[in-house]
C-alpha cells in the first residue's frame, strides 16, 4: 500500500481564504504505509471533508495529495485506486457473494481460475466460505459491510482503505465481533487505513493513530495512550476518556501549581511551570482517597456516588470545585467529609487552553 | 388521581411467531425509575409498548391501582414515552410540538405554549422555539422528544433507549442530566430500558433483568450486581459479560476444568462437592507478570478510559478490564492473576450458589 | 474542450425546448389569424407577415343561440373535474392511509395486492371500460349528466390518488401516528393532525395529476355525453366542421390549457416554498 502525504492541504466550500471560510483549514500530513489512522471528531468537524479529499470525491481549494511519488490531486476517485467502506453497505444483492467479491476482478479482465483462488482466499479471511453461493441480499448488516471491505481487498494494487463510520448500522451485539475481524485482517494485511469516526472508543481501539478534530483543525495526533495521558488541549481531555478529563482553576506561583491557596507538586520542572493564572488537569481514574493528610492531599466533601457496576463515579467538592473520581467498586467510598490527593506525575498543566509540555 | 403502582401480571407476547414477552409479573411504585436491562431483542421495546398501549398482550393483564388498564385505547392512557429515533412532528416548530399533548388535552394555546416554553428552557433549549426539529442536531431532537413527553405530565413516562443513537459524549452528558430531571418527578412511574449495565445502574432505583422475554431478575441496582441470579444474569449486568469457566469442587479445593486448581476461598467452603459453573468478573482479573495464567491477546478494545482484553487463556477464553488504555497488539503474550475470593459459584443449571 | 462541451449541449437544450414550444406558439399565432392568414402559405409575424383579428376567439363565445358557445362545456368540464377530483383525494387519501398503516389479508391478497389491483385499472384500454360504463349509467338514468361524469371520472382518478398516496404515507414513520396517539390523539386525529400536514406535498401531488386527468379525458365525455351536457373537450372537436376553423380550435385549444397552466404555476409555488419541498423525492 502507499503512503498518503497531504501538503498544504485546505478546503473551503465558499471559496473564501479566511479563518472562518476553511472546512479544513491548510495542513500537512503524513499516513504512513501500513498503518490505522483515525479522524475523530463530532459532526461537522472537518474529519469527512479530509477522508473525501483523499478519496477524490472533494477537489481541495488548495494544497496537493500525494500516493507515494505521485501526486494525485488532480485524478478523479476511480483512478487513485482505493477501497472504500462506506456507513451504508454497498453491494449488489442480486448476486451472490462470490459475485460480488468477484466483480472487481472481472471488471479487470482476470483469468477465471485466478479470480477463483483470489476470493476464496479473501472469502476465508472474512469468514465469508461458506456464503460464497448465497444471494448477498439475505445477509446480516456485518456480513454486507465485510463483503464492502473484501471488495477492495481482492484487487492486489490497492492504495489504501477507506472507511467512514462503517460501523453505524451495525447492531450493537455484532460491532465487537466485527471489530476484531477489521483488526485481525488489518494486523495481516498491514493495510494504510484511514477510519473516520466520532466514537472515540472505535477510533481508540482500532487506531495506532488518532487525530482528534475539531472546527476544521486537527487539535492533536497520536497513539491512543498518549491522547490519553497528555491531552494537547483541554477539549481533547473533555474528549477522549469517560469521565472527562477534571480541570482546576489555579495560579502558578514559583515551582508550584497553587490550587485553593494550597501549593501543589507537579512532575513539572521548577522553571517549566508558567506564572500566574493556569488550569490543572487531572484523570479521575488517577485521583485517590487517603486516610492522612501530606503532599497535595486536600479537604474534599463527597456530594454525589454514581454506581456504574465495575466502578463507582464519586463527585466531590474540593476548593470550591467539582471533580469526578473513578473508583473500583471493591475500594471503600468515603461519606462526607474525605481527603482526596492529586499523584504529582498525572498532573497535567493548561495555559490558556493549551498543554503546558512537560519536557 | 395520580398512580400509585402499575401491576404487570403474566404477560405474554408473541409477534410472528416470536416469543417477545413471556409471562411477565411486576409491581411498579410512583416516585421510582424502573431500568430495563437487556440486550436488543430481549423484549424491551415489546414491554415499553404494551404498556403504553400500542401493543395488545396476547395474554395476562396490566392494572394501574387496581383498575383494568389493558384494554384502554393509547390515546386514553396516562402514559407518555420517547423513542430511541427522534420523533418528532416535523411541520411543527419546537414550541408547538413540545405544546402539542398540552393542547390535545384542552390547555388554551397561550397556557399551552408558556409551559412548552418553560419545560423547553428545563431541557436546555432556550432560544430555540421557532426552529423545525429538522433544523436541530440529533440530541437536541432527543431533548425535545423529552420536554414533549415530560409536557403531558403523564402518571407513567417511557423511554425506549433514549441516548443509544447519540454519541458518547452526549450519552455521557445527558446522563447526568437525566438524574436530576427525573429526582424531581415524584408522581411519576419512569421506565427506561437500555443495553448498558453502567447507564441502568446509575440511574435505576431497580433493575429489571430482561432476557428472551423474561423477566429474570428483579431488584436494588447494587443487589442484582452483587447477587446476579442466574449466569445468564451475570453475563447480562456486566460488560463485558462475567467470565464462566467449567469446573468442580473435591477434597476443599476447586478445579476448573482446564485442570487448574485454586484453594476453596471461605465463602464457597459451605458448598457441596460436585460439578459447579464459577464466574469472575472482567474487572477482577489483574494482569500480572507473577500471575497463575498464561494468556494470549486476541483483541484489545477500549471504551471510555478502560481497555477491554479478549484472551486466550490456559483455563479457556477470558476478558479482562484494565483502568487505562493499553493498546496491547495481537497475540500479546500476558499473565494473569485470578483470586478465587472474587469467585461466583453457579449450579450446573446456572443458579446462583455463591457470592463474593 | 470544455467549451465546446458546454456549447454542444446547450445546443442540445435549445432544440429540445424549440420542440416542446414549438406547438403552442403555432397555436397562439394561428388564434389570431383569418383564413386568408391560414391558407396563404405559412406566416409568424404579426402585422408584417399577417393582419392579426380576433375573429378565431369572437367566434367560441357566440351568443346568438345559432353559432357555437365554449363557455358553457367550460364550466361543466370544471365542476366535473373538481368535484371528482376533490372525491377522490378524500376517499384516495382515507383508503390510503389505511393501506399504508394497517395489514389486510384476504387469502393470498395482501395490502401490496390490493394496491395494485387499484393502479390495475388504468392499465386496461378505456374502450374496455366504455360499453360497462354507459350501460351502468343508463341503468342509474345519469348518462349524459354532470353527477353521471362526476360517477365515472371518480372510478378514474381514484386508482391515481391511492397510488400516490400510499407512497408518501409509507414514508411517515409510523411512530409518528403513535406518538400523536400518546399525545392525546384518535387515531383520527392523529391523520388529521399529524400525518396529513407531513404529507401535504403528496396530496398536491396527487390532487395535480387528478385534475389533469380529468380536464383532458375526451373518450369518456365523448361517449356518455349527448346533447344535454358537453364537456370542453367534446365541444373543441364539434367546432370542426367541413372547412376546418384552425383559428378557433387553436384558440379554443388555449382556452383549455389555461387552467392546467395556472394550477402548474399554483402548485409549484407551493412545492418550493418552505420545508415542505424536501417532502418531494
Amino acid at each position: 500500500m502507499a503512503q498518503i502525504t497531504l501538503k498544504q492541504i485546505g478546503h473551503s466550500y465558499s471559496g473564501g481564504t479566511r479563518p472562518g471560510d476553511y472546512a479544513l483549514c491548510p495542513l500537512d500530513m503524513t499516513w504512513h504505509d501500513g498503518r490505522t489512522y483515525a479522524l475523530l471528531g463530532p459532526s461537522g468537524c472537518g474529519k469527512t471533508t479530509m477522508l473525501n479529499i483523499v478519496s477524490g470525491i472533494v477537489t481541495p481549494s488548495q494544497g496537493r495529495v500525494w500516493f507515494d511519488q505521485r501526486d494525485v490531486t488532480g485524478l478523479p476517485t476511480a483512478r487513485r485506486n482505493i477501497a472504500q467502506v462506506f456507513q451504508f453497505p454497498v453491494i449488489y444483492g442480486s448476486k451472490t457473494v462470490y459475485q460480488n467479491l468477484a466483480f472487481p476482478l472481472v471488471c479487470r479482465k482476470w483469468a477465471s481460475d485466478r479470480i477463483r483462488r483470489k476470493v476464496g482466499e479473501i472469502a476465508d479471511l472474512l469468514d465469508l466460505g461458506a456464503k460464497l453461493g448465497k444471494p448477498a441480499r439475505g445477509l446480516t448488516a456485518d456480513e454486507k459491510q465485510l463483503i464492502s471491505l473484501g471488495r477492495g481487498l481482492v484487487r492486489e494494487d490497492v492504495s489504501a482503505v477507506l472507511m467512514d463510520e462503517p460501523l453505524t448500522v451495525i447492531d450493537p451485539q455484532m460491532k465487537f465481533h466485527l471489530r476484531r475481524k477489521l483488526k485481525e485482517i488489518n494486523d495481516r494485511f498491514k493495510l494504510t487505513l484511514v477510519y473516520v469516526t466520532h466514537d472515540q472508543d472505535e477510533a481508540m481501539t482500532f487506531a495506532s493513530e488518532i487525530l482528534v478534530m475539531s472546527g476544521g483543525r486537527v487539535v492533536q495526533s497520536g497513539p491512543p495512550e498518549h491522547l490519553f495521558e497528555f491531552p494537547q488541549t483541554t477539549y481533547v481531555g473533555y474528549f477522549i476518556g469517560s469521565p472527562a478529563m477534571n480541570f482546576l482553576d489555579a495560579e502558578g506561583q514559583g515551582d508550584r501549581a497553587v490550587f485553593a491557596g494550597i501549593p501543589l507538586t507537579t512532575a513539572y520542572p521548577g522553571d517549566r511551570v508558567p506564572q500566574g493564572a493556569i488550569r490543572i488537569g487531572v484523570r479521575p481514574e488517577y485521583l485517590e482517597f487517603v486516610a492522612t493528610a501530606g503532599e497535595n492531599v486536600l479537604a474534599a466533601m463527597v456530594v454525589d456516588v454514581q454506581d456504574h457496576g465495575g466502578v463507582r463515579i464519586v463527585e466531590v467538592e474540593v476548593g470550591g470545585a467539582r471533580v469526578k473520581v473513578k473508583l473500583a467498586r471493591e475500594k471503600p467510598v468515603p461519606e462526607g467529609p474525605a481527603l482526596l490527593r492529586l499523584p504529582p506525575g498525572k498532573i497535567r498543566l493548561y495555559r490558556d487552553g493549551e498543554l503546558v509540555p512537560l519536557d | 388521581m395520580l398512580a400509585v403502582t402499575l401491576n404487570a401480571e403474566n404477560l405474554s407476547v408473541s409477534l410472528d411467531g416470536t416469543v417477545h414477552l413471556d409471562h411477565v409479573d411486576f409491581t411498579l411504585a410512583r416516585g421510582r425509575l424502573y431500568t430495563v436491562i437487556g440486550r436488543t431483542l430481549a423484549g424491551k421495546s415489546t414491554l415499553l409498548r404494551v404498556i403504553a398501549g400500542l401493543l395488545e398482550p396476547d395474554s395476562g393483564r396490566i392494572t394501574l391501582d387496581k383498575r383494568q388498564f389493558s384494554g384502554l385505547p393509547v390515546w386514553r392512557r396516562d402514559v407518555a414515552m420517547v423513542y430511541q429515533q427522534f420523533i418528532n412532528y416535523p411541520h411543527l416548530s419546537v414550541l408547538d410540538n413540545v405544546a402539542f399533548p398540552l393542547r390535545r388535552r384542552g390547555t388554551p394555546k397561550h397556557e399551552a405554549r408558556r409551559r412548552a416554553g418553560e419545560l423547553l428552557m428545563r431541557v436546555g433549549l432556550e432560544g430555540f422555539e421557532t426552529r423545525r426539529p429538522s433544523q436541530l442536531s440529533g440530541g437536541q431532537q432527543q431533548r425535545v422528544a423529552l420536554a414533549r413527553a415530560l409536557a403531558k405530565q403523564a402518571g407513567i413516562l417511557l423511554l425506549d433507549e433514549p441516548l443509544v443513537n447519540l454519541d458518547y459524549k452526549l450519552r455521557e452528558q445527558f446522563r447526568e442530566e437525566f438524574r436530576g430531571l427525573f429526582a424531581g418527578q415524584a408522581d411519576m412511574i419512569v421506565v427506561y430500558t437500555t443495553t448498558e449495565i453502567g447507564e441502568a445502574m446509575m440511574l435505576g432505583h431497580e433493575i429489571l433483568v430482561l432476557h428472551e422475554g423474561r423477566l429474570l431478575q428483579m431488584g436494588r441496582p447494587a443487589d442484582v450486581f452483587e447477587r446476579p441470579a442466574s449466569t445468564t444474569v451475570a453475563e447480562i449486568v456486566n460488560d463485558p459479560p462475567m467470565n464462566l469457566l467449567d469446573g468442580h469442587i473435591a477434597d476443599n479445593t476447586l478445579h476448573f476444568s482446564s485442570g487448574m486448581g485454586a484453594t476453596l476461598p471461605l465463602h464457597m467452603v459451605a458448598l457441596p462437592p460436585g460439578r459447579y459453573r464459577f464466574g469472575i468478573r472482567a474487572n477482577d482479573l489483574e494482569m500480572r507478570p507473577d500471575g497463575a495464567i498464561g494468556g494470549e491477546v486476541i483483541v484489545a478494545e477500549v471504551s471510555g478510559s478502560e481497555t477491554f482484553l479478549h484472551l486466550d487463556t490456559a483455563i479457556g477464553p477470558l476478558a479482562v478490564k484494565c483502568e487505562g488504555i493499553h493498546p496491547l497488539a495481537l497475540r500479546t503474550q500476558v499473565r494473569l492473576a485470578l483470586e478465587p475470593e472474587r469467585l461466583f459459584a453457579f449450579s450446573p443449571e446456572g443458579g446462583l450458589v455463591a457470592a463474593p | 474542450m470544455p467549451g465546446l462541451y458546454r456549447t454542444l449541449k446547450y445546443a442540445a437544450v435549445l432544440l429540445w425546448s424549440a420542440f416542446v414550444v414549438a406547438p403552442l406558439l403555432w397555436a397562439l399565432t394561428t388564434s389570431f389569424k383569418t383564413i386568408n392568414g391560414v391558407t396563404g402559405g405559412a406566416t409568424y409575424i404579426p402585422w408584417l407577415d399577417y393582419k392579426p383579428s380576433l375573429e378565431g376567439w369572437r367566434e367560441l363565445f357566440n351568443t346568438s343561440g345559432t353559432g357555437v358557445n365554449i363557455g358553457q362545456p367550460f364550466i361543466d368540464s370544471a365542476i366535473v373535474t373538481l368535484g371528482a377530483s376533490a372525491i377522490s383525494l378524500v376517499l384516495g387519501t382515507l383508503a390510503a392511509y389505511g393501506l399504508s398503516r394497517f395489514t389486510y389479508r384476504a387469502g393470498f391478497i395482501r395490502n401490496r395486492d390490493i394496491v395494485f389491483f387499484f393502479i390495475s385499472q388504468r392499465i386496461m384500454p378505456p374502450i374496455v371500460l366504455a360499453i360497462p360504463f354507459f350501460l351502468m349509467l343508463k341503468f342509474l338514468g345519469l348518462l349524459d349528466s354532470i353527477p353521471g361524469l362526476i360517477l365515472v371520472y371518480i372510478a378514474l382518478l381514484l386508482p391515481i390518488a391511492v397510488w400516490v398516496m400510499v407512497d408518501f404515507f409509507n414514508n411517515v414513520p409510523r411512530e409518528i401516528d403513535e406518538m400523536a396517539m400518546l399525545d392525546g390523539c384518535t387515531p383520527i386525529g392523529a391523520f388529521i393532525r399529524v400525518v396529513l400536514p407531513n404529507s401535504l406535498p403528496g396530496v398536491v401531488v396527487a390532487g395535480l395529476f387528478c385534475i389533469i386527468f380529468g380536464w383532458n379525458d375526451f373518450f369518456f365525455a365523448f361517449t356518455l355525453t349527448f346533447t344535454r351536457t358537453q364537456l370542453l373537450p367534446v365541444a373543441i372537436v364539434a367546432l370542426n366542421s367541413t372547412v376546418t376553423p384552425w383559428w378557433s380550435l387553436s384558440a379554443s385549444s388555449l382556452i383549455s390549457v389555461a387552467p392546467l397552466v395556472v394550477v402548474a404555476f399554483l402548485v409549484e409555488k407551493f412545492l418550493s416554498r418552505g420545508t415542505l419541498a424536501g417532502a418531494i423525492r
